[in-house]
């Protein structure tokens, strides 16, 4: 069989006239991911005042819980939270040391730009990432404005005394603090707040914002907080005392 | 009308010489795909902070010259300059072999490309990135639409050729704004951004159809009327005239605002601030205007070619500026204050592209070639001798 030039041009044309056209077929909304429960809204509050800055017992309770891989490049190291050192630039007020996560905004820019909905957020607030359906585009990392993922760009294993509960993330998608889903969905705290309460000096609230009897929910009504980048209109749900 | 058109023969040493050329850097780009592939990005020098590299340069850079590239097309078609009827088939499927060697770069870039077709199957229309497929593969689709009633159906060519304008328009605004609907960024935010790609777009790809045209025409033993090249001269000055207003516009802008000034300040005086003032101001804007206006160089075909490769090496250094600029520039998460930590917040990245990522982005460049070389060969893209309308007489420095 022989084909002339033109219509190895409109062969050409159809092709890219299907790849144009084949997702069109699938214009349904995805499936609800998960279960959560919807009426709730979890939240952290963090005590400025109360954090140390020598005291790192949040970051650490989160690599152990979480498998967060560190492969000694400080420009490549994987943070699910990190602790940050404020030094105010008038010298006015004093230096401050607290930590900073993902802010599992209300309004996450993260998953508005995500390709795939392999960023989303879960019925309770709680944003994940689908390590399944993650391209590795990489584009929430240019939308987040936290600095709050992390791209794996080395392969990775399951540590020696690893938690087995949580799997680790392949090389080449992005990964970030889920508020350690797999305990909260067990009703238990984030890793990093109990550590803060068991080594720390209790700086870390975390609940549900919905619940008006709930400490969290409290504690933001009662005393003045702020979250991080309020001007971008997120709604983060980790809000900061004494900031 | 077809008569008027006829492919290059396509024999001659050098043809299959250039033909080994961009066929050798392909392989090569493929083999750099699959080292990345294979050991993950870690073989980049990309960081977590820097995440788009060079690749991307490389990728938006032939995505954007692919929308100009129809430049000629659309003058011919939307904006009646008959003269350059002749150049419409070139001008379309060059558009094609660029977005194809984009693209190719784009997906190869991925962190998984082997997931690329859940692109197409899940899909969040809040993303700038979801709206570009359908922008990308709806661009090949005019494109492949527009030659075909080149070919075959002249009474739809208006209609083809509007189409593929307008189009055109819309997938640079959609390049541009993957950045500029980017809150979190004050480097990228800004509603101006899509229009400077557009405007980056008109010259870039005005300049690569002329260097092509001046070196297919030449290289083939074709004739072609030098009005013609003075008259694409006169459309390479106007886009990059428009560009630097629009740069100007924006950086005004940015240092009379008290709250994006430090964005500004370090844009200008910052670690890259060669690649702005180097790359984007002197030989992006500044040195093409100079050659093209000075009478001696702005009147030869050389003078002329040189500032078509200065005007698309300066638009490489504006995509790789927006790219490294934008996220090298920290954060500020907590204005008024200093910060520092574990995870280098406060600190302006550092990034210097690896060999791998050059070789893939060449890669990409090498594809648009090969597709051009084949193009020209099989198909009847061009005229036998570009002709200029008598009594025509563009402006001259």
């Amino acid at each position: 069989m022989t084909m002339d030039r033109r219509s190895v041009l409109g062969l050409g044309g159809a092709a890219a006239a299907g790849v144009m056209l084949a997702p069109g077929l699938h214009l349904i909304a995805a499936p609800n991911k998960t279960e959560a429960d919807g009426n709730k809204r979890w939240a952290m509050l963090i005590d400025v005042n109360k954090c140390a800055s020598d005291c790192t017992a949040c970051t650490s309770a989160c690599r152990t819980e979480n498998n967060v891989p560190m492969f000694g490049d400080p420009t490549r190291d994987i943070h699910w939270i990190r602790k940050v050192e404020l030094k105010d630039k008038s010298g006015r007020r004093p230096s401050v040391s607290l930590p900073v996560l993902c802010n599992h905004c209300e309004e996450p820019p993260c998953v508005h730009v995500c390709p795939t909905e392999a960023s989303f957020v879960r019925k309770d607030g709680i944003v994940l990432v689908d390590k399944h359906r993650c391209i590795g585009c990489r584009y929430c990392m240019i939308a987040c404005p936290y600095k709050a993922r992390s791209l794996v760009y080395h392969k990775t294993k399951l540590p020696e005394g690893g938690n087995p509960d949580v799997p680790i993330r392949g090389s080449g998608v992005v990964e970030k603090c889920t508020f350690c889903v797999h305990r909260v969905d067990d009703g238990k705290l984030p890793a990093c707040v109990e550590a803060c309460n068991r080594e720390g000096h209790g700086a870390m609230l975390f609940g549900d914002l919905n619940d008006p009897e709930s400490e969290i929910a409290k504690r933001i009504k009662s005393v003045p907080t702020t979250t991080v980048r309020k001007d971008l209109g997120l709604e983060p749900h980790v809000h900061y005392q004494g900031l | 009308m077809i008569d008027n058109y006829r492919a290059i023969e396509g024999n001659s040493s050098s043809y299959f010489s250039l033909l080994a050329l961009f066929g050798t850097f392909v392989a090569i780009g493929a083999g750099a795909f699959f080292y990345i592939e294979h050991n993950g990005h870690g073989v980049t020098n990309m960081t977590n902070q820097v995440v788009w590299g060079l690749p991307h340069v490389f990728a938006i850079s032939l995505l954007v010259m692919a929308s100009g590239a129809l430049n000629l097309a659309s003058m011919a078609t939307v904006f009646g300059a008959k003269h350059y009827k002749q150049f419409r088939r070139f001008s379309a499927f060059l558009a094609i072999a660029l977005l194809a060697g984009g693209l190719a770069v784009l997906v190869l870039d991925l962190g998984r490309p082997d997931r690329m077709l859940l692109t197409m199957i899940h899909m969040n229309f809040k993303s700038m990135f979801t709206w570009n497929v359908f922008l990308y593969s709806g661009f090949i689709v005019m494109c492949f639409l527009y030659l075909w009633t080149m070919m075959q159906h002249e009474r739809f060519v208006k209609l083809a050729g509007s189409a593929a304008f307008g189009f055109r328009l819309i997938l640079t605004t959609g390049t541009g704004s993957i950045f500029g609907v980017i809150a979190a960024r004050d480097m990228f935010h800004s509603a101006i951004t899509a229009p400077t790609f557009i405007a980056v777009s008109l010259s870039a790809g005005t300049a690569l159809s002329l260097i092509l045209l001046v070196v297919t025409f030449r290289s083939t033993g074709r004739e072609m009327d030098i009005k013609l090249v003075h008259g694409l001269r006169n459309m390479l000055v106007f886009f990059t005239l428009l560009v630097a207003y629009l740069i100007v516009v924006e950086k005004f802008t940015s240092l009379y605002a008290p709250n994006t000034d430090d964005v500004a300040h370090y844009v200008l005086g910052g670690a890259h601030k060669m690649l702005y003032w180097g790359g984007v101001v002197v030989i992006g804007v500044l040195l093409p205007l100079l050659v093209l206006f000075m009478p001696a160089s702005g009147n030869s075909v050389g003078g002329i070619v040189f500032a078509s490769i200065c005007s698309i090496a300066g638009e490489m250094a504006f995509i790789a500026h927006v790219l490294f600029a934008g996220q090298a520039y920290p954060f500020d998460m907590f204005p008024g204050y200093e910060i520092t930590s574990v995870f280098l917040d406060g600190s302006v990245g550092v990034y210097w592209p690896s060999l791998v990522e050059l070789l893939l982005g060449l890669g990409g460049m090498a594809i648009t070639g090969l597709i051009y070389i084949l193009g020209i060969k099989f198909f009847r893209l061009l005229p036998k001798k570009a002709v200029a309308p008598e009594g025509w007489a563009p402006w001259s420095p």
